[in-house]
């Protein structure tokens, strides 16, 4: 014990004395800190920019109409509904309107043929245009109003038909899966950044004092379990330190810039994670880490040269990614209670995500569930904490190319 | 920590790894205040043995004692200088000898005076606070010594100490070998340089394919050697050569060979040498260490 808190000590302080470390750390929380000043900052300019008088002029939507009885009633309500376009009705041709919008004089032009019929013209059509549903859809209210008028109904009654209002109150007894799913994204992905990353920094740490001979003198001066267990708290709590000051930062500068944020559901939702589910994410994290930078140590004990390590966790990497995918794309459909997401929230190598993902959105994991699986979890890492400091043992004397897995687990049998 | 006499015993160590048995019934015995050599060519299981004595792994079978009870880590200290050199390259020198001397039991405090003392015992003191990869290999081998020697230890395991450094280094590390020794310290040697071997070991064992090929007073081998061989000088070999045909051969770099048909005729021999022909010097063979090196280790 004695003897682990002084490798602990001592692999902490390469962290914290690491320039990169630090580097990276006071980066991301200063990026962090940029992102969530960002409204603040853009209102200060932007109302700076409106004391001055100055507005960006709205892009000009052109709107052509063959039909010539019903312009008016077209113009008006294609100016409601494109509130951000300047809209113009023109009697240019379909070419001459082509041109102005090549030329740079318009941005798009709608061309209606008939009540129910139109041509759209735009430079460059952008993934998210919605502009032709809009326009859609103002047309059908135009053609159903003017069928209502047609049967004898006043303006204003048709008006109130087709635009009437419905009150609906949604009483949810589960979760949100909307609300959860953006934290539960976040902090899934960065459950798998930091394992990934930690993971492969402890191995190339153990790499690196096999290949350069720091270890014959490791291994005769302490006990293998000890410089394997505090390697990896070591990396874990590192590990922590930079999620904490990344976490706690967006949510110091998400406080201090509360206000401006108001209105966007999606940031209020990512820091209004119930208490819960933080704790669940320490301990997910604490042993999904551990049961990975275990392996990565291990793995890492039995390459001979530096340029080996990535080759030879490609395997371990692997596993990891193909759990990340399973749960990445399970949140993102929806349904995280699939057989496979089950499977792999017991499974230890995948638990850590799969289970968190459930828990976080799934209204149906029952405590026992959680308990299992926090169950399974624990007894792994213990079980693979002890066989990876065996093979931690035997591989960090065993020079040459690097040994197969099955030689591996023969010495470590035998030892 | 050291305490007055104290005893190492090897007892018939075996140790396999796979099919391949690398150690076969080692068995030596080292003296506290005496230097013990440990021979034997590349792969006879010399690192594998300091291994074992230093419970990196345990053996198949074998003990190892002190004073006759197994030994007790905790309580008896090993100081290693591995023939393979390495340390952290990238890090300050005191930050990891002061994390070795801890790793090994000390205190803070008292591993960061040890360390300071054999830094300054070394004529080190000016890189104390420099990265390792900053320094010649020479003075990184030295800093490497202070890993073996800083906390005190009862046993000092130096493995190849002088390959690699320069007359002046050696003889500075002799001094602290010497002084070790003096100290009362058992200190076990492993080299191929062979003169040093001599200077400091009374005693050695000679490994060979894993077993345990002579062992014993370094003195007492030589005195034991058969005396049945004469190293004559003189003038005129050839006439010596002529008289004794295949009994006569030249020894590389100078002077004959004389062998005896029994140890017994050798002060007539002598004598006959002396008076029939031109001699500047005749003695009795005594073999070197690596004469008998040669003879045990190589291949059999």
């Amino acid at each position: 014990m004695n003897q682990f808190g002084k490798i602990l000590r001592f692999e902490l302080k390469y962290y914290f004395k690491n320039k990169i470390f630090v580097g990276v750390t006071v980066a991301l929380a200063l990026l962090i800190a940029a992102v969530m000043f960002f409204p603040r900052i853009s209102e200060a300019m932007q109302s700076g920019e409106t004391e001055g008088g100055e507005t960006e002029a709205n892009p000009i939507m052109l709107v052509q109409v063959e039909t010539a009885e019903d312009t008016d009633m077209i113009r008006t309500a294609f100016a409601a509904a494109f509130p951000g376009y300047d809209v113009q009705v023109t009697d240019k041709s379909a070419a001459e309107v082509q041109d102005q919008i090549t030329a740079g004089e318009a941005e798009c032009a709608f061309i209606i043929t008939s009540p129910t019929a139109y041509s759209y013209y735009v430079n460059t059509l952008s993934m998210y245009d919605t502009n032709t549903e809009i326009a859609g859809s103002v047309l059908q209210n135009l053609y159903r109003m003017n069928a209502m008028i047609g049967s004898g109904m006043t303006p204003e009654e048709a008006d109130k038909a087709i635009n009437v209002e419905i009150d609906g109150d949604v009483v949810n007894l589960g979760k949100d899966q909307f609300q959860n799913y953006f934290y539960t994204y976040i902090m899934i992905f960065a459950l798998y950044m930091v394992i990934l990353l930690y993971g492969q920094m402890v191995a190339t740490n153990v790499a690196t004092e096999k290949s350069s001979r720091a270890m014959e003198l490791l291994i005769t001066s302490a006990r293998p379990t000890s410089m394997m267990f505090g390697k990896v708290v070591a990396s874990c709590l590192a590990g922590l330190v930079q999620l904490v000051v990344v976490f706690g930062s967006a949510f110091l500068f998400y406080n201090v810039n509360k206000s401006y944020w108001a209105d966007n559901s999606i940031v209020q939702s990512i820091f209004n994670i119930p208490v819960d589910l933080l704790v669940y994410m320490l301990i997910f994290f604490i042993l999904g880490f551990f049961i990975y930078a275990f392996l990565y140590g291990a793995i890492g004990s039995t390459a001979s040269k530096l340029e080996d390590i990535n080759t030879s966790v490609m395997p371990l990497t692997f596993l990891f990614i193909i759990g990340f995918v399973v749960v990445i794309s399970s949140i993102s459909s929806g349904n995280v209670d699939n057989t496979i997401i089950k499977i792999c929230s017991y499974v230890p190598f995948t638990s850590p995500m799969a289970m968190f993902a459930r828990i976080a959105m799934s209204s149906t994991v029952a405590w026992y569930e959680i308990v299992i699986s926090i169950g399974i979890l624990t007894g792994s890492v213990l079980g693979i904490g002890v066989l990876c400091a065996k093979i931690y043992r035997v591989g960090v004397l065993l020079y040459g190319t690097t040994p197969k897995l099955g030689s591996v687990l023969k010495a470590v049998w035998r030892a | 920590m050291v305490t007055n006499r104290m005893k190492l015993e090897l007892c018939n160590i075996t140790k396999s790894f796979g099919e391949k048995q690398v150690l076969d019934g080692i068995t030596f015995e080292a003296q506290s205040g005496k230097a013990f050599g440990l021979l034997g060519r590349n792969g006879a299981g010399k690192t594998t043995s300091i291994r074992i004595l230093m419970d990196v792994f345990p053996p198949d079978s074998g003990e190892v004692l002190i004073d006759g009870r197994p030994i007790d880590y905790k309580k008896v200290q090993i100081g290693y200088l591995p023939e393979e050199r390495g340390l952290y390259p990238k890090k300050l020198i005191i930050d990891q000898l002061v994390y070795f001397a801890q790793l090994k039991g000390m205190h803070r405090r008292d591993a960061v005076a040890a360390v300071d003392f054999w830094l300054e015992r070394l004529g080190m003191s000016e890189y104390r606070n420099r990265r390792l990869d900053t320094l010649s290999k020479g003075n990184q081998q030295k800093i490497q010594l202070i890993t073996a020697l800083a906390h005190d230890p009862d046993i000092v395991i130096l493995d190849e100490p002088f390959s690699g450094l320069d007359p002046v280094n050696a003889m500075l590390l002799k001094d602290v070998v010497k002084e070790q020794i003096s100290k009362g310290k058992i200190v076990l040697f492993s080299s191929h340089q062979m003169n040093y071997i001599e200077e400091f070991c009374d005693n050695i064992a000679i490994l060979a394919s894993g077993k345990v090929a002579l062992t014993g007073n370094l003195h007492d081998i030589k005195r034991n050697y058969v005396r049945d061989r004469l190293v004559v000088q003189t003038e005129n070999p050839e006439a010596v050569k002529k008289d004794f045909g295949d009994c006569c051969t030249d020894i590389p770099g100078g002077g004959l060979m004389i062998q005896l048909a029994d140890p017994g005729e050798k002060k007539a021999m002598m004598r006959r040498l002396v008076d029939t022909y031109d001699i500047d010097s005749v003695k009795v063979f005594e073999p070197s260490l690596n004469d008998i090196f040669v003879q045990y280790a190589g291949t059999k």
